[in-house]
């Protein structure tokens, strides 16, 4: 299997597509790992955290050369690998190939864009149509997100997950109690994992996206207090800067899609945390996408036009 | 008439404020079977062949309506360069766009005055003030751009727009009616409405690539691949809108048009207008109207008249135990939005339960 996993990793790393039949053995594979991982993932410092791929391949890989390569560099992934860029399915199974060969050495937690129902929208079930020309990938794909975990704390200190905190969850061990395995729901806890949104508010607001919730500084710190914890790193808010400290330093947002859309012109981060947890951020920019081999091949024509 | 047919402004005038009456696939059939689909897209046909092989530029006859209507879009534009977008940007959009569209809400049913009756105006004046995208989400998509051809529907039905006005319509009016949405699009950033990213024709729009289209067809050398030539966007935008979309994606986006717009970059492979316009017409039809996450929030009235889908499908006041279909992330109702009336609050979140249980809006990505 490894030496199998070993060429898949190689030609996904070079933006090749694998066939349907190692894409369901590989989704298989990470199910059986996931399903082990606990809804609050206890990972060991040092570490380096990254926020929203969405498809994105090139700047992944530009990612990795910015922040070392796996498993050298151990990865904390926060969610949101795909739809809206190009290469949805290369960096979900990229990602996923890789948490399969070095399960301890990366570290991936859904993102609300891991959902049947958004990916039905937002591009990469279209995507999946398009390369593969059946749903069975986009299944595959589904059933891995269904086991991803929510949540990660690093060294005891770290909380790491995709969105934000959720009023219904005031000790970590309230996370333990989800059952996890299930398409995202459309309120709740763990619902709230996903999509809730730090602001410079006091106490808890509705959301403008229409799940989840806003929250205030106040929250947050009574949550790290409540916890012991120093720190909550999210994602799922682009931010121009590619990371962006709130709270005094207690909230911070990583955003890991530069140039988001191929339009957003925002620079993209990493946070490394050494065995010591002091942080590092690492910034990079949009891959230049000037090698004509990694075009997106044509599709054939559409059949509204034929 | 059925209870959903409230008089506009209370006095019986055979008005109505438009609702929302798709909730179901069932209903989506039945309106696709329906006399007003067939009147939508009759309207559709029409304009689209009012502008075959027709420049932009193209002198038309311009009528006090025509006229009336590019005023009023002007005025809209003006708004918007008065009404600045705040500093503090963020990725929901520019809240300054809610400014601008409270304003729409207010001084919109003015704008028509004198170009519809009086009693007119509240049942018209609803699919305008839908037709700019939406305030809670700062979103816009192609079940707004509906919004504004079912208002320009309105003039028809109401005799103001003429047979022979259509070509107008579409240069004057509908190309102005871009040009105030590009203004708005880059001054408050406006999402794009249930956007399939890099897999969909457009962020925004659908209906500037269809008569966009047909303004190509039987040009004698701009063929579908032109689109690839600089040089021949540059020169030829300002005449023909398709071009003149592909100038706009690539100034928003960066690298080719094979990266940001497949869809676009493939449609460039086919070999004539004529089917790259025929192509756009079928794909309206599945793809906008055939589309239930979008036709769900279309209106109907007295004008717009539709009595096959469901009286519930927009009652607000029964927003507490309303089983809306949200699917797939468009522009919600109102009574779904954040700002729920605070009598029905109550019911809604006791209603939050049960709620999972039925088909529920996609929230905003």
């Amino acid at each position: 299997m490894s030496s199998d996993l070993d060429t898949q990793i190689q030609r996904l790393r070079r933006c090749e597509l694998i066939s349907e039949k190692e894409v369901h053995q590989l989704c298989d594979k990470a199910c059986e790992i996931l399903i082990q991982e606990s809804n609050v993932q206890r990972i060991d410092a040092p570490v380096t955290i990254c926020g929203d791929i969405h498809g994105q391949f090139h700047d992944l890989i530009e990612l990795f050369r910015v922040g070392g390569e796996c498993p050298e560099t151990n990865y904390l992934f926060m969610g949101d690998f795909v739809d809206r860029g190009f290469y949805s399915v290369e960096t979900f199974l990229l990602l996923l190939a890789l948490k399969v060969r070095y399960p301890d050495r990366i570290t991936l937690i859904r993102g609300n864009h891991e959902s049947r129902q958004i990916t039905q929208v937002y591009g990469f079930y279209d995507e999946c149509m398009r390369k593969f020309g059946s749903v069975d990938v986009w299944r595959h794909c589904c059933d891995v997100f269904d086991y991803l975990t929510l949540a990660a704390v690093i060294d005891d200190r770290v909380l790491c997950v995709h969105g934000g905190l959720s009023p219904k969850i005031t000790r970590l061990d309230q996370i333990h109690y989800i059952d996890r395995k299930q398409e995202v729901p459309h309120d709740g806890p763990m619902c709230d994992l996903l999509w809730s949104d730090p602001e410079d508010i006091s106490g808890w607001a509705s959301s403008p996206r229409g799940a989840g919730y806003l929250f205030g500084g106040d929250v947050a710190a009574m949550f790290l207090q409540v916890n012991d914890l120093h720190m909550i790193a999210r994602a799922h808010q682009l931010v121009m800067e590619g990371y962006k400290s709130m709270f005094d330093d207690t909230v911070v947002t990583v955003w890991s899609a530069p140039n988001y859309c191929y339009r957003c012109g925002n620079v993209a981060s990493i946070l490394a945390f050494d065995d010591h947890l002091n942080k590092e951020v690492l910034f990079f920019t949009a891959a230049t996408q000037d090698n004509a081999s990694t075009l997106p091949s044509r599709a054939p024509a559409l059949d509204y036009f034929l | 008439m059925s209870e959903a047919a409230v008089p506009a402004n209370g006095i019986e005038t055979g008005y109505y404020v438009p609702k929302r009456r798709i909730l179901s696939q069932e209903d989506l059939k039945r309106f696709e079977a329906s006399p007003v689909y067939a009147d939508y897209m009759g309207f559709l046909e029409q304009l689209n062949q009012a502008v075959l092989d027709t420049p932009t530029r193209t002198e038309c006859d311009r009528t006090p309506v025509i006229d009336h209507l590019v005023t009023l879009l002007d005025t809209l534009k003006q708004w918007c360069d008065e009404i600045q977008p705040d500093e503090h940007r963020t990725r929901f959009g520019n809240p300054a766009f809610r400014l601008w569209y409270d304003r729409l809400t207010e001084r919109g049913p003015e704008l028509l005055k004198g170009l519809v009756s009086d009693e007119a105006i509240p049942e018209v004046a609803r699919y305008l003030q839908e037709s700019f995208g939406n305030q809670e989400r700062i979103d816009y998509g192609t079940g707004h751009e509906a919004n504004f051809m079912a208002f320009l529907l309105c003039l028809k039905k109401l005799s103001l727009i003429r047979d022979e006005d259509a070509r107008a319509v579409v240069l004057l009016v509908f190309f102005k009616y871009i040009e105030v949405m590009r203004h708005l699009q880059f001054s408050y950033w406006l999402e794009p409405a249930g956007s399939h990213g890099v897999w969909g024709l457009d962020d925004y729009h659908f209906l500037p690539f269809l008569f966009g289209s047909s303004q190509l067809r039987g040009h004698k050398h701009l063929r579908p691949k032109s689109i690839h030539n600089k040089d021949i966007i540059e020169e030829y935008a300002k005449d023909y809108m398709y071009l003149a979309c592909i100038q706009f994606v690539n100034s928003v986006k960066t690298e080719s048009l094979r990266w940001h717009s497949p869809m676009l970059d493939d449609i460039s492979g086919v070999k004539t207008w004529d089917k790259v316009n025929q192509g756009m017409l079928k794909m309206y039809r599945a793809e906008v109207l055939g589309k239930l996450p979008i036709m769900q929030h279309f209106m109907f009235g007295s004008l717009l008249a539709f009595d096959g889908g469901s009286d519930r499908a927009e009652d607000e006041a029964t927003c507490g135990d309303h089983a809306h279909v949200h699917a797939l992330g468009q522009e919600l109702p109102t009574c779904c939005g954040m700002r729920i009336p605070s009598a029905f609050g109550a019911a809604a979140a006791a209603q939050d339960a049960t709620a999972a249980t039925h088909a529920r809006r996609l929230p905003f990505d």
